[in-house]
C-alpha cells in the first residue's frame, strides 16, 4: 500500500530522471505524489555529534529525569542565507522526545476540528410545514389512500421525519492533560522526523519574502514552514516578508496547535520559545488536581 | 525512516471504532413488542405508578453526619513532603490546599476526623484543628508536643472554609459560624475530646491524665519558641483566622471592608 511503503524519489529526483531518459519512459506530466514522500536531499542533515566544537546556546532550566537525556539540536541564523549553525541547543526530553502517540494527535486534532463547529442545518417536521391541518378527502369512500394531513412525510412537501433539527452544536472538551500531551507529542514528532529548527532570533536583513523562499529552499526545510516567537511585537521585516506567502505563516507562541503543526511541514522555533513551551508544557506533569476554575486566582499553586 | 506525519496521515485507535448496528439491530429495535415501552412513553425516571417512590426521601432520613477520615500516617506523608506547612497553625483550609483530604459539604460531611492509623510513626510538632478526633490521635500529637482542638463547623461555614476563594469572588460578606446542635454540644463542652467550647483548666487536667494513661512524658508547651503560633485559637463564630464575621473580602483589589453600623456590629459580634 502507498501509505506505508516508502518511495525515496523526490519531485527533484522525479525532474533530473524525466530530463535525462527519453520521453517515452518519462514520468508523465500530471503524475500525482504523495506528500508526505522524503526528500534525500533532506537527509544530509545529521544530528550534531557529540564532539562538537560550536558552543552551547541553551541548557534545559528544569530538572532532567535521570533515566532520560537531553535532546541535542543546531541552533541556527536567519541572517543569512547560507550561515553555519551558530551552536547547540538542549532541549528537555519529556516535551521533545516522547513516544509518538499518533492516536493522542489524531484526538487532539479531530477536537479542534469540530469544538467549534456548530451546524446550521435545519429541517421542518410536519408540524411546522406551513399547512395541513385539515384532513384531506374523507376516510372512506373516495377510493383513494387514506391520508390525514397534506404535510406528512410521505407527502410531496411534506414536513421530513428525522432530519436535522435546528442549530446543534458538537462543542466537547478534551481533558487538559490529553491537549497538553498532544502538543508534547507533535512537537516530538517534528523534532524526530527532522522537521523542527532552532532559531537565535528573526532578525531578517530584507522585508522580502523571495529572500524568506530563497532560505528554506537552500536549507531544504520542506514547502511550508511554521515560525513561532514569543513577544507581543515581531520584527517589522519579518511581519512583511511573510505577510503576502501562503506556505509560510508565523504565530505567537499562545497559538501553538497541533492542527497547525502538521498542516506545516516545518516549524521554527526561537530559543525563547522552547524556554516558554517547555515552562508551560512540563508545569501540568507536577501540578496538584485544581480546587476550583483556573481563571479564579490561585494564591500559591504548586 | 517512516513518511512524514501529515493530517493525511492520522486516523483512530482500532478499538475505537463502534461496530455498525442497522442490520443486528433492526426488526424491533430493541424497544420490545407494544404498549409503552415500543411507543417512546415510558413515564419519568423513579416514577413507581403512584406508589410513594423509595428514592423521594433518602435526604429527608440520610442526615447523619459524616468526617473525612485522616490517618497521622497519612498527616505525617503530607509534613514529610512539605505541602503543610507545620509552623502555621494547621486547618481545614490548609488541609484542602495541600490535596491531603477531600471534603465534600453537599454529602452530609462535616468535615475531618483524625484516626489514629500511623500514631507510632508520627514525630510532628503542629497546632491542628479538626471535627472530631480519636484517643489515640489525641495522644499522639500531645506526645510531640503539639495542640489538638475539635470544633464544629456548619455546612455553609465549611463549604466556605474549603473553597475560600470562589467565596471571596461572590462579594458576600464572611458569615458567622453557627453553634453546634443540641446532640453534638456535650461532645464540644468535653475537656475528653479537646472541645472548643471547653473550660481551658479541665483541657490541662485532661492532658495529664491522657498521658498519664498513654504512658509519656507531657513536654511543656509554654516553655516553647513557637508558644504563640501553637496557642493560636479561632474565636467561637470565627471561620477564618486572619478575618472576622462581617467583613467583605475584594480579591480584584485586594482590599478588606469592615461594617460600621452598629446593629450590623453587634449582630456580627453576638
Amino acid at each position: 500500500m502507498l501509505r506505508f511503503s516508502l518511495v525515496v524519489c523526490g519531485r527533484g529526483v522525479a525532474k533530473r530522471f524525466s530530463s535525462s531518459f527519453s520521453s517515452q519512459s518519462a514520468l508523465p506530466p500530471n503524475l500525482l505524489l504523495p506528500t508526505n514522500l522524503v526528500d534525500p536531499s533532506r537527509l544530509k542533515r545529521p544530528p550534531p555529534p557529540a564532539d562538537c566544537s560550536l558552543p552551547l546556546l541553551r541548557k534545559c532550566d528544569a530538572c532532567v529525569p535521570a533515566h532520560l537525556s537531553p535532546v541535542q539540536t543546531w541552533v541556527e541564523t536567519l541572517e543569512k542565507t547560507d550561515s553555519e549553525p551558530l551552536g547547540l541547543a538542549q532541549l528537555h526530553p519529556d516535551v521533545f522526545a516522547v513516544p509518538p502517540r499518533l492516536d493522542i494527535l489524531y484526538d487532539v486534532e479531530r477536537w479542534q476540528r469540530n469544538y467549534k463547529r456548530i451546524s446550521h442545518a435545519s429541517t421542518k417536521v410536519r408540524s411546522e410545514v406551513r399547512g395541513g391541518g385539515r384532513k384531506p378527502w374523507r376516510q372512506k369512500g373516495s377510493g383513494r389512500a387514506r391520508h390525514g394531513s397534506i404535510r406528512s412525510p410521505i407527502w410531496r412537501g411534506g414536513g421530513v421525519s428525522h432530519g436535522p433539527r435546528g442549530p446543534t452544536s458538537y462543542y466537547y472538551m478534551l481533558p487538559m492533560k490529553v491537549r497538553v500531551q498532544g502538543l508534547k507529542v507533535a512537537l516530538s514528532s517534528k523534532m524526530a522526523q527532522d522537521y523542527l529548527h532552532i532559531v537565535d532570533s528573526l532578525n531578517i536583513p530584507t522585508p522580502d519574502s523571495q529572500y524568506l523562499l530563497d532560505l528554506i529552499r537552500h536549507r531544504h526545510w520542506g514547502e511550508s514552514v511554521l515560525i513561532v516567537d514569543v513577544c507581543e511585537e515581531f520584527p517589522e521585516n519579518i511581519l512583511e516578508a511573510t505577510a503576502d506567502l501562503k506556505t509560510v505563516n508565523i504565530i505567537p507562541a499562545i497559538g501553538l496547535n497541533v492542527h497547525s503543526m502538521l498542516k506545516h511541514e516545518a516549524v521554527v522555533l526561537t530559543l525563547e520559545t522552547v524556554k516558554f513551551l517547555e515552562d508551560k508544557l512540563l508545569w501540568h506533569d507536577e501540578r496538584y488536581t485544581p480546587l476550583h476554575s483556573f481563571k479564579l486566582p490561585y494564591s500559591d499553586f504548586p | 525512516i517512516l513518511p512524514r506525519i501529515s493530517l493525511a496521515n492520522l486516523r483512530p485507535e482500532p478499538g475505537d471504532k463502534q461496530r455498525g448496528r442497522g442490520q443486528h439491530g433492526g426488526n424491533r429495535s430493541g424497544r420490545g413488542h407494544k404498549g409503552e415501552r415500543q411507543r417512546g412513553n415510558r413515564p419519568r425516571l423513579g416514577f413507581e405508578g403512584g406508589q410513594t417512590p423509595i428514592l423521594s426521601g433518602y435526604s429527608k432520613i440520610c442526615r447523619r453526619p459524616q468526617y473525612q477520615p485522616l490517618s497521622l500516617k497519612r498527616l505525617q506523608y503530607l509534613i514529610d513532603l512539605g505541602r503543610v506547612d507545620t509552623t502555621q497553625p494547621i486547618d481545614l483550609t490548609q488541609l484542602v490546599n495541600a490535596r491531603g483530604v477531600t471534603v465534600q459539604p453537599l454529602k452530609r460531611d462535616y468535615g475531618v476526623q483524625l484516626v489514629d492509623e500511623g500514631a507510632d510513626i508520627f514525630a510532628a510538632k503542629i497546632n491542628i484543628e479538626v471535627q472530631r478526633a480519636s484517643e489515640g490521635a489525641i495522644a499522639a500529637i500531645e506526645r510531640n508536643g503539639g495542640v489538638i482542638t475539635t470544633s464544629f463547623y456548619d455546612p455553609i461555614s465549611l463549604g466556605i472554609l474549603i473553597k475560600p476563594i470562589p467565596f471571596f469572588m461572590r462579594g458576600q460578606p464572611i458569615p458567622k459560624r453557627m453553634l453546634p446542635g443540641e446532640d453534638m454540644v456535650p461532645y464540644y463542652r468535653d475537656a475528653e475530646s479537646r472541645g472548643y467550647l471547653a473550660d481551658p483548666e479541665k483541657i490541662q487536667q485532661a492532658r495529664l491524665t491522657l498521658a498519664q494513661k498513654y504512658g509519656y512524658i507531657l513536654p511543656d508547651i509554654s516553655k516553647d519558641e513557637l508558644y504563640h503560633m501553637l496557642a493560636m485559637r479561632k474565636d467561637v463564630r470565627q471561620i477564618f483566622f486572619g478575618l472576622s464575621p462581617g467583613w467583605v473580602v475584594n480579591m480584584p483589589e485586594k482590599k478588606i471592608l469592615k461594617p460600621t453600623d452598629e446593629k450590623l456590629l453587634k449582630y456580627y459580634s453576638s
